[in-house]
Formats: structure tokens, sequence, C-alpha cells
């Protein structure tokens, strides 16, 4: 392994400085020895794969879990924070992945809770709305400061997330995944308050998987492997090439395996005239044989709804599907499963996953018939060999088919899913996003997986917001826009430009929304 | 520390001050550790037992049953009626065991169908039931109901009986009371239903994820109706073994019987969150309840000191179970 060099002397006094910080988990080492500081008015970006310690170290900064080794400094002083708020108290905000908000409360409510303005003893509505209003406006989004924040969209409640770590005034910002759920648009908004924070002297801790994001925002990177600082390097002497060599450890040439599958041209699944009002409308697609067709289109075009419809996981007005030229009934997820298809979910631990439960057990939950006898008593041993032979199979990493799933990382749980459908038999499976949230050594897995499936005959279908990532492991694309399919490309003929002329509505079918 | 061990940790835990109880009532006692007192303790424990066994399946799936004390008194105050109207008893008591199975089918619908939080749904039946049960028997108890009527809580399996010189009977082996054995039957075989069988799989799966669940093809609706029904049938059937052992039908018996079920439970490591539980685990706290109140008795401890200290013993168990889990 590379020793990391010593961080070069900081010219200016930092704002922040992190020495030696060491944490374990149950024995297992999290964090070793790890150097990060970060300077007034910089942007300084933690990279590394899923488990590499980042979370773990922009925790202990921000007070949520205390080192076992190591220290501290903010502005020159010692400090020993028990707790959020008194990190917070300190002028260090973070911005949580997880949503952290309050379901039914407003988004006012929110921003501020616990420091609600107060008049009399009693909270003052006024101007708890209006200072609301004005952190709201700082991120240029038309968000309601009286809305209940359970009615919103995942982006926005991501901004309203942002407004409160921004009302907080902190001179240290640690944002965790703050784009993974924003719109472009809503990125570069973002991106500009960044810039904005930056010129008055904050200092922000970005973390990220999204590479290719970086540039536009970062000062310098620090990247963690394994719970170690391989490199800390300013923006402009490292590359995205180099970053990702020192996060996996190894050069990835490619982004993408190649594509070992055959397309047929025979259609293993037909739905047509799909409708649901107010969600989608006339869908008609053809899943063929050994080949991935890929679901692109903004948030909220419609593409979850119509995968979700089609395994019956939702309800339907109109339409129908066709498995292998016969017309099937599907009104329940249950249907779908016996026919074959399957829906991995975009919301891993809240759909796909029963995360407190063993791994065996979240790998047989759909062909439980397949391992019991015809009592309904489970034969363990089976169940076990099931387990083992697709932990082999996926190069699933867990300790052993016992492990609550809980305790894996995002890639391995996400091939529990994969490995759930692959014991069911599943002869058309629709992923949807199934590399959010996952890094990018796993995701080279996930892609080589997905092309084996096809290869092996079975019908996938991706769904994905990643433009590069659905042109790189497609072989054709739906481009979906407000509910409809706008056109279909060949990935190998199309550009990212064609499909975001066609998911923004400029496509040749939808003149007439050009106007909107 | 892996999970597993935790679990073995949180039953270990639970064990363990159920043999200190034992110890300190034995110390305090000289009558508590007998074998007679043991079986009274067993037969004391039974209803809770039950209840528990049902609760606890209801609350691995995530949901509760606060009905199931009302259960009780109308399964066992119908069991009573028949029986009095003169059906034959196994027949009456089926009855009532039948009336605990519908009054669960309808928490199981109120919960599924209707979408009812189940708090509500049990909470609804809770009153409608014990309303029912005071109406059909005009508040008054139900007496006179015979000596076969009393077998199923009364009689014992293999108990020996000898006549001493004056003729009187004179217990030589108390035997084990049907009521004690039916427990065993009941722990064993829901224990069974739970660890090894497809359908208690289904009932954690949906306590620990229940969209996931669905999504997996897992029938939540039937499940969760199961876990209802079978409360609500072993609730009936407690109402039943309860009266014919009291050879009385009380419509206002099994009041708050569904708290020490919960309870139960509880202290045993289940989860009210839902996805977590043992048969073992709801034994124990049953017996730790028991044994309690037995000991307490025995102690001469005020009926009004016992309920604080009950009190008190489930806040720390849940107390410590939280605190495992922070770790």
């Amino acid at each position: 392994m590379a020793q990391a060099q010593p961080i070069p002397v900081a010219e200016p006094e930092p704002l922040l400085r992190m020495r030696g910080i060491t944490r374990r988990f149950a024995g297992v080492i999290a964090l070793q020895d790890v150097d990060f500081d970060l300077r007034a008015g910089e942007v300084h970006a933690v990279c590394g794969e899923n488990g590499a310690g980042k979370s773990t170290l922009m925790k202990i900064l921000s007070g949520q879990l205390a080192p076992d080794d190591g220290s501290v400094e903010l502005r020159g002083h010692p400090v020993h924070f028990m707790s959020c708020r008194e990190a917070e108290r300190a002028g260090i905000a973070m911005i949580h992945q997880e949503l952290n908000l309050v379901p039914h409360l407003s988004v006012a409510e929110n921003i501020l809770l616990a420091r609600e303005p107060h008049r009399l003893g009693f909270i003052d509505r006024r101007q708890l709305r209006e200072s609301a209003r004005r952190h709201l406006d700082r991120l240029k989004v038309d968000i309601d400061p009286a809305a209940i924040v359970r009615t919103l969209s995942v982006a926005h409640r991501q901004m309203v997330e942002i407004a409160k770590a921004l009302s907080l005034q902190a001179d240290v910002l640690i944002m965790d995944e703050p784009t993974s759920s924003l719109t472009e648009a809503e990125t570069a908004r973002l991106f500009e308050v960044i810039a904005d924070l930056r010129r008055s002297g904050v200092g922000v801790a970005y973390i990220s998987h999204r590479l290719d994001e970086l540039e536009k925002v970062v000062d310098r990177v620090t990247v963690l492997r394994d719970g170690r600082r391989v490199a800390t390097s300013a923006w402009s002497d490292t590359s995205i090439d180099r970053i990702v060599e020192q996060m996996v450890g190894r050069s990835l040439t490619e982004k993408f395996p190649p594509a070992t599958r055959e397309v047929t041209t025979d259609v293993l699944l037909r739905v047509s005239g799909l409708t649901r009002r107010g969600a989608f409308d006339d869908v008609t697609f053809d899943v063929r044989r050994g080949e991935i067709l890929g679901f692109a289109g903004l948030m909220g075009a419609g593409r979850t709804e119509v995968a979700r419809a089609v395994f019956g996981a939702d309800p339907k007005d109109a339409g129908e599907t066709r498995l292998n030229g016969e017309l099937i009934r599907i009104d329940l997820p249950r249907d779908a499963i016996r026919q074959g298809i399957a829906y991995l979910s975009e919301d891993r631990k809240a759909h796909g996953v029963a995360v407190h439960m063993r791994v065996d057990a979240n790998i047989t939950m759909a062909n439980m018939r397949a391992i019991s006898n015809r009592f309904g008593f489970i034969r363990f041993p089976q169940e076990e060999a099931v387990a083992r032979e697709y932990i082999e199979l996926l190069g699933i990493r867990t300790p052993s088919a016992r492990q609550l799933v809980r305790l894996l990382s995002g890639g391995n749980q996400q091939k529990v899913v994969i490995a759930k459908w692959l014991f069911k038999e599943a002869r058309v499976l629709f992923f949807d996003e199934p590399t959010r949230g996952i890094d990018v050594g796993a995701r080279f897995a996930i892609y080589e997986l997905l092309d084996r499936l096809a290869a092996k005959g079975i019908g996938i279908v991706v769904i994905s917001s990643d433009l590069p990532e659905i042109l790189g492991i497609a072989d054709r694309i739906a481009v979906f826009h407000r509910g409809r399919i706008a056109g279909e490309v060949r990935a190998a003929t199309t550009t990212q430009e064609e499909v975001m002329r066609l998911a923004s509505g400029f496509g040749s079918q939808n003149r007439a929304e050009l106007v909107q | 520390m892996t999970d597993y061990q935790r679990e073995l940790f949180q039953k270990f835990a639970a064990l363990a001050s159920l043999i200190a109880l034992t110890g300190a009532f034995s110390l305090v006692s000289d009558a508590f550790f007998s074998l007679g007192n043991g079986i009274t303790v067993a037969l004391q424990v039974t209803s809770i037992a039950y209840l528990g066994i049902g609760a606890t399946c209801v609350i691995i799936t995530g949901g509760i049953d606060l009905s199931v004390g009302a259960i009780l008194a109308l399964s066992g105050v119908i069991a009573a009626m028949a029986t009095k109207a003169g059906v034959a008893v196994p027949i009456a008591m089926l009855l009532g065991v039948a009336t605990g199975l519908a009054c669960g089918l309808v928490n199981g619908a109120c919960v599924t169908l209707l979408r009812l939080p189940p708090f509500i749904a049990t909470l609804g039946m809770m009153l409608v039931a014990r309303g029912v049960a005071l109406q059909i028997t005009d508040a008054k108890a139900i007496g006179g109901l015979g000596d076969s009527f009393a077998e199923l809580g009364n009689g014992s399996l293999a108990r020996v009986v000898r006549l001493d010189a004056q003729g009187f009977p004179d217990v030589v082996f108390p035997g084990l009371p049907y009521p004690v054995l039916l427990m065993v039957l009941l722990a064993v075989a829901v224990s069974l239903l739970l660890n090894r069988t497809t359908l208690g799989r289904h009932l954690y799966a949906i306590g620990s994820n229940s969209e996931a669940a669905r999504l997996s093809g897992v029938d939540v609706r039937g499940v969760t109706v199961f876990a209802y029904v079978l409360s609500g049938g072993l609730a009936g059937m407690t109402g039943c073994v309860l009266m014919s052992r009291l050879v009385t039908a009380q419509p206002s018996e099994g009041l708050m019987y569904e708290l020490d079920a919960i309870a139960a439970a509880v202290i045993g490591g289940t989860s009210l969150s839902g996805g977590a539980g043992s048969i073992s685990g709801t034994m124990i706290g049953a017996f730790v309840i028991g044994i309690l109140r037995n000991g307490l008795n025995m102690a001469g401890v005020s009926a009004f000191i016992q309920q604080i200290l009950i009190g008190v013993v489930i806040l720390l168990t849940v107390w410590i179970d939280q605190m495992r889990h922070r770790r």
C-alpha cells in the first residue's frame, strides 16, 4: 500500500484540524490514524468506497461519535464534542445523507427545530416563517415554509435539510451526499450556494459518490481506503482517474464490463397501453431475451411507477402484460413473482431487504417453498446450502450466511436482493437504480452481474438517473417524459444529449409540451 | 458481540433473574421451594403463558392485541352457557374457543382490510367483547357447572391418590395438571411454528419490513390475520381453562390480563417494534411475573406493593434491553 504523504504544513492556520483519529466498532477498525484538516473558505472532499470510513470520520467531526484516539482542534483549541448540539454550538453543522427531518412538522418548524423564535414564552409563528423563508430563498427554491415535510418530494426535503444546516450559520459545514436525490438544476443551485459559502469563509467538508461533480466545487481531496488516509491533494494536482485508483487500490481502466450477452429478438415481456391516471399514460415496451432495456428520464417521469405497476405493487387503470406471448394477469406482487417477474426497489432499506433478518432468510424469502417440506417446515441444511451457493455465486462479502443484513455494505445488500430473485428463478428483473449509494468498485461488479444475467436469457430492465451508466450498460433505452415514453433509442448510436433532450420534453413527439 | 450472542445474553439475563428470584424466595420461605408450590406457580402462570404466546406472535408482526382479556371472558361465558343449555362439555368448550377465533378474525380483518391501527382495532374489540359478555350474562356469574366442566382446569395427568387408614384421600403424587400440560404442548408447538416453518418466518419478515415482505410475495394480509386469529383462539382457550378451574364463569374475569401477556412477552425480549421475539423468552417472562406474585404472596407482601414491584421489573428489563440495543 502506498504510504500516505504527510499533509503539507498548511500555510494559513486551518479552521479545523483532526489528528490521528482512530475509531473501532466492536473491535473492527473503522478509522486508523486519520488526519484531516479544513481551512476557512475551502471545500475539502472526502472520497472513498463504502466502508472506507468517510461517514465515521464525519460523525466524529459533528459530535455524533467520539474517537477512541486522536484529537480534534477547532481554531487551534482542542475540542471534545459529546453530542451534535455541542458541535453545532461550536459552529459545526452537518447535512445528513439519510434525511433527518420530522415528517409531520412544517418546513419552517423543521428548519428551526429546537431553535424556535419565542415571544412571551410562545413560539413566534410569523418570525418562524419569515426566518425559514430567508434560508430557503438563499437556495432559490420555491418551497412553502408552511408545507408539511411529509408531503414534499425527496429532492425538496433534501433542500430543506440544506436550508436547516445553513440556518445554523456554521463555520464548518459537513455535506454527506447532498446531491444524491437532487435534479441537475437543484444541484447547480446548491453549487452556487457552496461557492457563496466559500467566499464568506466557511469551510465545507464534502462527501459524494459522484466524482464527476467534484470538479465544480472542490479545492482539495482526501482519499480514504479501509479506514486509512491514502492521500490528500489539491484538486489541481490530481484527476478523477487517480482518485478512483487511490480509492480502489488498483486502476480501473474500464468503467463498464464488456458485454458477453447476445441480444435476440424474442420478446420475453410485452407491456402495452399501461396507464394510471395522473402517473403514466399509454406506456408500451418490449423486453427481449438477452437484452438490457434501460428506462431513462428525470425524477418523477413515471419510470418507477411503471415498473411497480407491472410488478403489481401499485394499481393500474388500463394496459396488458404478456409473458412469452401469453396474456397474464397481475394484481399483486405475488402474481408477478409466480410468473417470474421481479422488481428490485430503488429504496433497498425500505422495500428491498429485511435488514434485521439474516442473509440466508433474506435470500430465501421469495421462495420459501423450495426449501421447506410440504407441511411448511423449513429444511435448514438446504436453506444454508442455498445461501452459501448464492453468497459464492454473487461474491457477497459477509462473514457468514447467518449475518444480519444491516451489517453488510450497500453493495452487498443489493447483491442479497439480487440473490433472492435469482433463487426464485426470475425470468424478468426490473432493477430500480441498482447502483444508488454503491461505491465504484462494487458498481462494476453489479454491471458484470447484470450482463451475466442477461446472457443467461433473463430479461433485464434497468431504471437509472445516471446517464453515463444507462448508456454504458443498456442495449436499448426507453426515455420517459411526464409519464409517457418520449422515445426509444439504441445505446450504441445515441448520445447523452439526445437522451437528455427526450427526457426534458424536447423530443420530436412532445412539441406540444414545449409551450408549457 | 454478535447479535446471536446478544440474543443469548438477553435470554440468559432473563433466565438469571428468574433463578435469582427463585433463590431469594426459597431463602425467605421454606414452603416456596416445594413440588406442591411449584405446581401451584405453574398453574397460576398458565393464563399469562397462553395469552403471552399469542401476544408474542402478534407483536412479532409489529402489532398488538389488547382484546385478549375480554375475549377470554366472552369465550368462557359462552362455553359455560352452552354447558348449562345441555351441550356436551367438550363441544361447549370448542364453542368457546371458536368464539375466540372469530373475535381474532374480526381483529385481523380490521387491521388488514380496514387498515385500522392494531391498537385501535383491538381496543374496540376489547370493549365490544367485554360488553357482550356482561350483556348476555346480565353481569352475573354462572355457577353450578358440574364436575365434567371442572375436569379440564382441575384434573391432572398421572395423579396418584391413596386412601389412608381413616378413608381420607392422601395425594402421593400430584401429577401434571392438564392446564400445565397444555401450556408445555402449546409452547413447544408455537415455538416450532415460529422457528421452523415458512409461516413463522413470514411473521418475522412482516414485522421486520412489511413492504419488503410484500414485494417478496409474502401474503402479508393472510399472515397478519393468522397472528390475530391465533391470539384470539388462545384467549378463547384461556377462558375455557380458567373458568373450568374456578368452576364458575365470570363475565368480569380476565381484566387487564392483556397487559400481563404483553409484559411477559416484553420481559422475554420481544420487541414492540416487531421482527424480534421468542416463545422461550415469553415463557421466562411469564414465570418471572408468576413467581414474583407467588413469592411475594407467601412473604406476606400486599397486593399493592406487588403491583409496584412488577411495574418496576418491567421498566428495568425493557431498559436493559434498550441499553443492549444502543451499544
